[in-house]
């Protein structure tokens, strides 16, 4: 009788266990991220886990206009430069506030400025102290203190904030949208000191409310956001750290979640198939490419780079190994930056044009063998990466069919690979002979794509590419304001790079973002910059 | 008793000095810079000095070891480079969730091998044991991440009866007390979040019980056949004792014994947390946080967390030893 009641107890509770509970409340917007934030003060972060939290809790003075790199007003709602680019005053909304109940004026914006940028101030220091950085402000304005571009802030009234750079910046604006530059509250800071990052305030459409740690953070909806016409659709947000791939399209699947990121390419069409999902490509903003050495004295006849450039099948690479979401590439810039150069022709795949490029350099036998300046011979060896990356999802089968291309003109290449930090060391002291690399953009700025790369001549980890023209004009872009007359220098940049045959750029990526067709209203953004208060989910 | 005791327990000093040595060796074997990984693409020369100088990893290896030495001696395990957290934090807001998935895992184990092995030993050769040790030997060999990928995909997406991860829903609130959610939910009087972490719990313990189950029905099937041998088996048999008795009372007290040393081991194993089950399922505990901690090249934490899953072995096994001597009064320290 005891074991009958037993056996009763337990399947009962078995079908309480199986029967109960809604997978998410409707009004729940709950998106599977990669992993754990590592911080929510968006000043010293550098990760999309990150960011894609802090994007929903602060706001920048500008932002990102919807699916585009366009910037428009944010905190601020409008903005006069001077003839010569160097001051800038941003006119701010009035009457906004901190979710803290504290004023967001011209001189919440100035203290932030000075945080990111005085290494002296406290706010900085402490960070600095505990081990962490303020790496994009030194990446994109050039330093700290003396080697700032930004050289004053300062608040004219409690509306209007001016600001002094040391020379025009053509990429102020874009830069400024960076999640990075998203304005936090001054006395949150101050009261919290390094666990603010545990604890965000800023002037957003979400609040933040709680960090499960290695589980999820969650958010609710700002009852009092100032800018009722772009209110959150929904009441709570939750990001949920899903370090597995396929569990969070299981996550997806079972309704556990309502989007996710980090797609596997080959789970596009699992998604495809599925009734109740939907993907999304987010517009792209990264370039797979392969490199050049120029220390290796075959590679450095261009007639040897046209050939590969020729030998190379862009387009079966991208149909067979990018799940459908990717573009052949033909320059740096992918096709949403206003640097594209539309007029660019690509070298096509030409085999029987590269066997002949090929006996024009003297390699009419074949290319196997390399000669590095010092005199060294090796065997030429082409390095992919050990690690998936948006612009290359599947770097070793690309690596492969790359190889067969060379193969079947006569080129022969080793293939090789190390260790991800291994990689970028080598490739960082110019170790590397022919090897894949990319670059996902940050700001949607041309010259973050281009003059990142190319303004250094002869740097070890470009590969030695020494082109001063080149860098002169991407100079020259860098220090205009004037959009379309950097655009216009731009895309003579890209010409250039293009007719040097530098690098070989092969595809652009689309991230995919699966969601449930029952989410609305996502706007997926180039930059990875997307604000969840367009989201609705239906019932 | 007491003296085998003290002296095993002296033991233990040696290895754990050992383990630290170790685990601050291999990191430093580990190919690649840390502060290159960290900054990823972007490293530039004047940045991955900085970050060098920052983490002390210009200092000589041995001062370095020293320096880390001194801090684990005072309870210091450091604090994670991504994030700043002190290790030891981290590891006790982590470990509740591993202690209540290697407990489950542990039950189901038991609760399931160690009647299967009774029955299989008892009815050798039938049918059941039969298919019983093929369970076994599938349990020992099948891939975990392939097994909870599978039960995920069909008791979750498939069949939708139960969460394919996570330790509690979305839409479940609980407050913490001990973090142990289900002694929480039962703390706070929270019906709807103890029925939710049981279902959060169900598939996850499942996984992770297969290799300990099949271990621990193994063991007992051939402990209590061993035992069921022996001569005062036989006569407890020829007694007229039904075989209920023979078997429950007399044979499985002996047979027991090697089975709860097994079953220590497994705990200690299921303690230092499950890699491959908690990333599977998402579930927080310090398997993720090893996994996490390996992929961003965070050293403190891979430090403290594998000088915590040693000492977690070197403990287990030293209790089960004790126990050991503490049951068989022939076993002394030589």
């Amino acid at each position: 009788m005891k074991a009958i009641t037993g056996v009763v107890g337990v399947l009962v509770f078995a079908v309480v266990l199986l029967a109960t509970g809604p997978a998410i409340a409707q009004t729940t917007f709950v998106f599977g991220g990669q992993g754990e934030p590592v911080s929510l003060d968006p000043a010293i972060i550098t990760d999309g886990v990150s960011s894609r939290i802090t994007r929903q809790i602060y706001e920048g003075l500008v932002k990102y206009k919807g699916p585009t790199t366009e910037v428009i007003p944010a905190l601020a709602e409008k903005w006069e430069v001077n003839k010569d680019g160097t001051v800038w005053t941003f006119s701010l909304h009035k009457g906004i506030k901190f979710h803290d109940g504290n004023p967001c004026d011209a001189a919440a914006i100035v203290w932030n400025f000075d945080r990111w940028r005085l290494s002296k101030h406290p706010q900085h220091e402490n960070q600095i102290k505990a081990g962490q950085t303020f790496e994009y402000y030194e990446a994109q304005f050039g330093g700290f203190d003396e080697k700032s571009l930004i050289t004053k802030v300062e608040a004219v009234n409690p509306q209007t904030v001016r600001i002094t750079l040391k020379n025009p910046q053509g990429p102020f604006l874009a830069n400024l949208a960076m999640f990075v530059f998203d304005i936090v509250s001054p006395k949150a800071v101050e009261k919290q000191g390094l666990s603010f990052g545990k604890n965000p305030v800023g002037t957003g459409p979400f609040k933040f409310v709680e960090w499960k740690v290695g589980q999820e953070v969650i958010l609710e909806a700002n009852k009092n956001y100032w800018d009722k016409a772009h209110a959150p659709k929904v009441q709570r947000v939750v990001i949920r750290n899903i370090k597995d791939n396929s569990q969070r399209l299981a996550a997806l699947k079972a309704g556990e979640v309502h989007g996710f990121e980090g797609l596997n390419p080959d789970d596009v069409k699992v998604v495809r198939a599925d009734p109740n999902l939907q993907i999304m490509l987010r517009p792209t903003n990264t370039t797979g490419y392969v490199a050049f050495n120029y220390k290796v004295k075959e590679l450095r006849d261009g007639r040897v780079r046209q050939a590969i450039a020729h030998a190379i099948n862009k387009k079966a690479i991208v149909d067979a190994l990018y799940g459908g979401t990717g573009m052949v590439a033909n320059q740096f810039q992918p096709p949403p930056l206003w640097g594209h150069n539309k007029e660019l022709k690509d070298y096509e795949y030409n085999p029987e044009r590269a066997k002949q490029l090929l006996k024009d350099a003297g390699f009419g036998q074949g290319l196997k063998e390399i000669t590095w300046d010092d005199g060294k011979k090796e065997p030429l060896q082409f390095w992919y990466m050990p690690v998936s990356r948006p612009y290359y999802p599947n770097p070793k089968e690309i690596s492969e069919a790359i190889a067969a291309d060379l193969a079947k003109v006569g080129i022969t290449v080793q293939l090789q690979t190390t260790d991800w930090a291994v990689y970028l060391d080598k490739r960082k002291n110019g170790q590397l002979p022919l090897y894949m690399l990319g670059w996902t953009g940050d700001n949607g700025d041309p010259d973050n794509f281009v003059c990142y790369f190319f303004c250094s001549p002869g740097a070890s980890r470009e590969g030695f590419y020494a082109n001063q023209q080149l860098t002169g004009v991407l100079m020259e872009a860098q220090k205009l304001t004037d959009q379309p007359k950097r655009a216009v220098l731009y895309r003579k940049a890209e010409q250039m790079i293009h007719d040097d045959v530098a690098r070989i750029f092969i595809a652009n990526n689309q991230p995919p973002l699966p969601f449930s067709k029952k989410v609305k209203g996502y706007v997926a953004n180039p930059t990875g910059s997307e604000f969840f208060n367009t989201v609705s989910i239906d019932k | 008793m007491g003296q085998y005791v003290i002296k095993r327990i002296l033991t233990v000093v040696p290895v754990l000095v050992g383990i630290s040595i170790i685990v601050f060796g291999f990191i430093h074997l580990i190919p690649g810079d840390p502060a290159v990984t960290m900054l990823g693409e972007r490293a530039t020369p004047e940045r991955v000095k900085e970050i060098r100088t920052q983490l002390g990893l210009d200092e000589p290896l041995y001062t370095q070891y020293l320096i880390y030495l001194g801090k684990i001696v005072r309870g210091d395990l450091g604090s994670s480079i991504l994030r700043g957290d002190p290790v030891f934090l981290d590891l006790v807001r982590r470990f509740p969730a591993t202690v209540e998935l290697a407990f489950s895992a542990i039950l189901i184990a038991v609760l399931v091998g160690i009647p299967a092995g009774i029955v299989s030993a008892v009815w050798r050769n039938s049918l059941f044991d039969g298919c019983s040790r093929i369970m076994a030997l599938t349990g020992v060999s099948m891939p975990i991440f392939w097994l909870g990928l599978m039960l995920a995909w069909v008791f979750g997406v498939v069949l939708g009866w139960l969460p394919t991860g996570f330790r509690l829903g979305t839409s479940v609130t609980l407050v913490p007390v001990t973090h142990f959610n289900l002694l929480d939910s039962v703390l706070t009087g929270n019906g709807a979040a103890l029925v939710a972490s049981a279902r959060h719990l169900v598939l996850p313990a499942v996984a992770l019980s297969t290799i300990p189950m099949a271990v621990i029905n193994r063991m007992t099937r051939a402990s209590l056949l061993e035992v069921l041998s022996q001569d005062y088996i036989r006569t407890a048999e020829s007694k007229g004792l039904p075989q209920r008795a023979v078997v429950l009372r007399h044979a499985m007290r002996n047979a027991l014994l090697p089975v709860m040393t097994v079953t220590g081991l497994q705990v200690g194993r299921l303690l230092a947390g499950a890699i491959l089950t908690e990333t599977i399922f998402s579930w927080p505990g310090i398997g993720l946080w090893i996994y996490e901690a390996i992929q961003a090249r965070d050293y403190p934490i891979v430090q403290g967390a594998t000088l915590f899953i040693a000492t977690i072995f070197v403990t287990v096994n030293l209790i089960t030893d004790c126990l050991y001597a503490a049951v068989d009064p022939r076993i002394k320290y030589d």
